[in-house]
């Protein structure tokens, strides 16, 4: 609505969803945005899913939107569940790689969902799986999934390499940034490659 | 002007206090209300404790305030429950210095037991009652609200939400308010609340009731807002922010000061506009008294009265309505047959990630333990309540703070044997967990209570609390022994290393068989707060039967699937799937480093 974009963060908690949704919000506001953000915390800890939700615009006053333009998963069942709240021509960022399983499914009453491109199918949403686990690994730290992600989601998002590592440098910690930086860029680049191939 | 931050609502909320001169800050942990506290600890100048329990938390502030400090109180909105005593007859003794009490609710129960409207305790103790809708509000209105409080001698209840406590946007500090602290004076007949002084200062709360509904007239909070369109809306809170963008044309009356209602601008939102409607999360409190001075209003026939609005909803809702002619006077007409709003998509059958108890947790030992035993186990509120979901389905109740206890007891009583048991964790004991088991002890009840003591207030995020004797602003102070507490009730304690699982299973085996009343302190710190020793479990695939006992303590780090049982990486080697297997197929290993 009204020139707002929306992206939603969804993943386990544990997983640095919260991270990730600080250094979107900080690039946003950075680039001069009005920017508005939201998290869920308590019981939603404990392993079970997580959904964190930025919007930004010349002006923002909802925090919260049921749809998003781009959802940014850190695991690719939570991936599956946030399909349905993408709008037409929004796009899927995910950890393709990452599969958390569920309680139901680890116990073996229930079954962790296939092919999430076949599942998408007929819906007019872009997917852009990203091997973030591998990225994450060769940026020096397996947390760093998020960013990683974060980095391949900044190809769809419009805001110039200035106004990123700013938002970088503003949320995360300054022990973990260089990893991060290096998490970030991987991210971009495969995103960039995948588009080009 | 100074740069602009990035914070959440508590956090605005903290600084808000802090720079409208706020000098203590207290409360009990809850969510969505726990960063107030722990914020405002961080900044200069502040005392800042966590307190037992909200009614504690409620009498410490009020101490503050007479001493003659500005003081904010915060909880989550079941928690002003508890405080509720303090708070109401609060109301009829008033302040000295400025007192804000923040009530955090939680629409939606993202992570609550109920989904009460606690606008109504403004208007059942006749005090203000401020709502902000945004960070930059919730950081303004702390200065608003002291001002209030000091000028009607009241306390101002501020209502937060979980949207606005945990959500973020920029805030502009704004001009530092200076206060000197206020002299105590004794005043007998203002804070001695005797039948004879009570009635007097009752009769002072009604005549403050109509000066604060004037003061809601001209309040900077209470703002009428033109619009384009013939269609207006009232709203609080962050039903605001969905309201605005869902209708930017409509006209808005924004009610930042909610309580007392004031008639005068509402009566003008109807004079520029042939509908109005109402946006408020929850109950319909703003509705009901516009409909109480007889004017026609949209409000709950269309939009929820549970959970959280968002501004799609609000727009489907109140979309048909506007798009209506206006409706033609004299003649009232029926309210228009809503088209109810389209369902969700049906969604894909995917399986569910509920919250589970983490890799290595010692609840997990506890439940599994008790399992064996046909007590009913009565639970109580913290990251244990997950005990009851399945696969553990190890809990038969979970009502409030600290009821675990006294419903254990009761119980007990009426079926005259040792029919239930007590979960409760070691903050929640604290809370409110003790006087429940000085009067089963009392009246003899017979019972087994366990003691969850994780060394922590760990659903909330790890808080410090009487028993571990660590403060919000993490510095260590004296702290209270459960085990001589227990003792000192009169009650047999047994404390036991929940880690070590057989020594819990006899423990609790022989309290089961005892007579009278009992308590056990399952001792293990909780796994998130330190690392544990690396560590695997091996599976003997000769010897698994896949009998699935250990799945059945619900681990998250026991896969079961293609004829196997298999240990994920997420495993801590806690040992209980070795301990619960009759085959033995399971060994823990010790990982060298």
């Amino acid at each position: 609505m009204n020139g707002i974009t929306t992206v939603a963060l969804a993943g386990v908690g544990g997983q640095g969803i919260l991270l990730a949704a600080a250094v979107l919000a900080e690039t946003a506001a950075a680039a001069g945005l009005d920017v508005k953000a939201s998290e869920v915390k308590g019981m939603a800890q404990r392993g079970g899913s997580v959904r964190s939700t930025v919007r930004f615009g010349a002006q923002v006053w909802s925090p919260v939107s049921p749809h998003a333009d781009v959802v940014i998963a850190t695991e690719e069942l939570e991936g599956y569940r946030a399909l349905e709240t993408i709008v037409p021509g929004g796009t899927l960022v995910f950890a393709a790689t990452t599969h958390i399983l569920p309680g139901g499914v680890l116990r073996g009453e229930e079954e962790y969902p296939g092919d999430l491109a076949a599942f998408a199918a007929g819906r007019e949403v872009r997917l852009l799986p990203v091997d973030a686990e591998l990225l994450a690994h060769e940026a020096g730290s397996a947390r760093a999934v998020n960013i990683a992600l974060l980095g391949a989601a900044s190809t769809v998002l419009s805001f110039s390499v200035e106004a990123w590592r700013a938002g970088l440098a503003a949320a995360v910690p300054a022990k973990i940034l260089a990893v991060n930086e290096r998490a970030f860029a991987l991210g971009r680049d495969a995103a960039q490659q995948e588009v080009a191939s | 002007m100074e740069r602009t931050l990035f914070l959440s609502g508590n956090e605005a909320l903290a600084h808000g206090a802090v720079r409208a001169g706020a000098r203590f800050a207290c409360g009990y942990p809850g969510t969505p209300s726990t960063e107030i506290v722990e914020t405002a600890a961080c900044l200069d100048g502040v005392i800042a404790e966590w307190c037992i329990n909200e009614k504690v938390a409620m009498e410490t502030a009020v101490g503050a305030s007479l001493a003659g400090v500005r003081t904010v109180v915060a909880m989550k909105h079941v928690g002003l429950n508890v405080a509720a005593d303090p708070f109401m007859t609060l109301s009829l003794t008033g302040v000295n210095a400025g007192l804000v009490v923040v009530s955090a609710d939680d629409p939606g129960m993202h992570s609550s037991q109920n989904e009460q409207d606690n606008r109504n305790y403004a208007r059942f103790a006749k005090v203000p009652m401020l709502e902000p809708s945004d960070g930059q509000e919730a950081y303004d209105f702390m200065a608003e609200a002291f001002a209030l409080s000091e000028e009607f001698d009241t306390p101002v209840l501020l209502r937060t939400t979980t949207r606005l406590s945990h959500g973020r946007g920029q805030v502009t500090p704004r001009v530092t308010v200076d206060v000197e602290p206020r002299e105590y004076a004794r005043d007998i007949s203002k804070y001695v609340m005797v039948p004879q002084y009570a009635r007097v200062r009752n009769r002072l709360v009604l005549e403050r009731l109509r000066a604060l509904r004037e003061r809601a007239e001209c309040s900077p909070l209470n703002v009428l807002e033109a619009g384009t369109a013939d269609f207006g809306i009232i709203a609080s809170g962050v039903a605001y922010d969905y309201a605005r963008e869902a209708f930017p044309k409509a006209w808005f009356l924004k009610l930042g000061m909610s309580h007392p209602l004031p008639y005068g601008k509402v009566a003008r939102l109807y004079q520029q506009v042939s509908r109005v409607a109402v946006v408020e999360e929850l109950d319909p409190f703003i509705e009901d008294q516009v409909r109480a001075l007889g004017l026609p209003v949209i409000g709950k026939e269309a939009l929820p009265a549970d959970g959280e609005l968002d501004q799609e909803l609000v727009f489907r809702a109140l979309e048909p309505f506007v798009s209506r002619r206006p409706p033609r006077r004299r003649r009232p007409t029926p309210p228009p047959v809503l088209r109810p709003a389209p369902p969700a998509p049906p969604a894909a059958q995917l399986p569910v990630r509920p919250p589970v108890l983490c890799p290595g947790c010692s609840h997990r030992s506890v439940f599994t333990a008790l399992r064996k035993h046909r007590l009913a186990p009565m639970g109580d509120i913290g990251c244990y309540t997950l005990g009851a979901l399945p696969p553990l389905l190890a809990m038969d109740s979970c009502l409030c703070m600290g009821a675990a206890i006294g419903m254990m007891a009761g119980f007990n009583k009426a079926l005259g044997r040792k029919a239930a048991a007590a979960v409760i964790g070691d903050s929640t004991f604290f809370h409110s967990g003790i006087t429940p088991l000085v009067d089963a002890r009392y009246n003899e009840a017979a019972g087994l209570v366990l003691i969850l003591d994780n060394r922590t207030t760990a659903m909330t995020g790890h808080q410090g609390h009487p028993g571990t004797g660590r403060r919000p602003d993490g510095s260590a102070g004296p702290a209270v022994d459960l085990q001589k507490l227990c003792e000192g009730i009169g009650v047999r304690c047994l404390t036991v290393d929940a880690t070590d699982f057989p020594a819990l299973d006899a423990a609790v085996k022989g309290e089961v068989h005892a007579p009278g009343l009992g308590v056990i302190v399952a001792l293990a710190p909780c796994v998130l707060t330190y690392r544990p020793a690396p560590g695997r479990v091996d599976v003997d695939a000769e010897r698994c039967n896949l009998c699935g006992l250990c799945l059945a303590i619900g681990c998250p780090a026991i896969a079961s699937g293609d004829g196997a049982i298999t240990i994920t990486e997420s495993c801590t080697a806690c040992g209980l799937c070795v301990d619960v297997c009759r085959r033995g197929a399971l060994t823990a290993v010790g990982v060298e480093t």
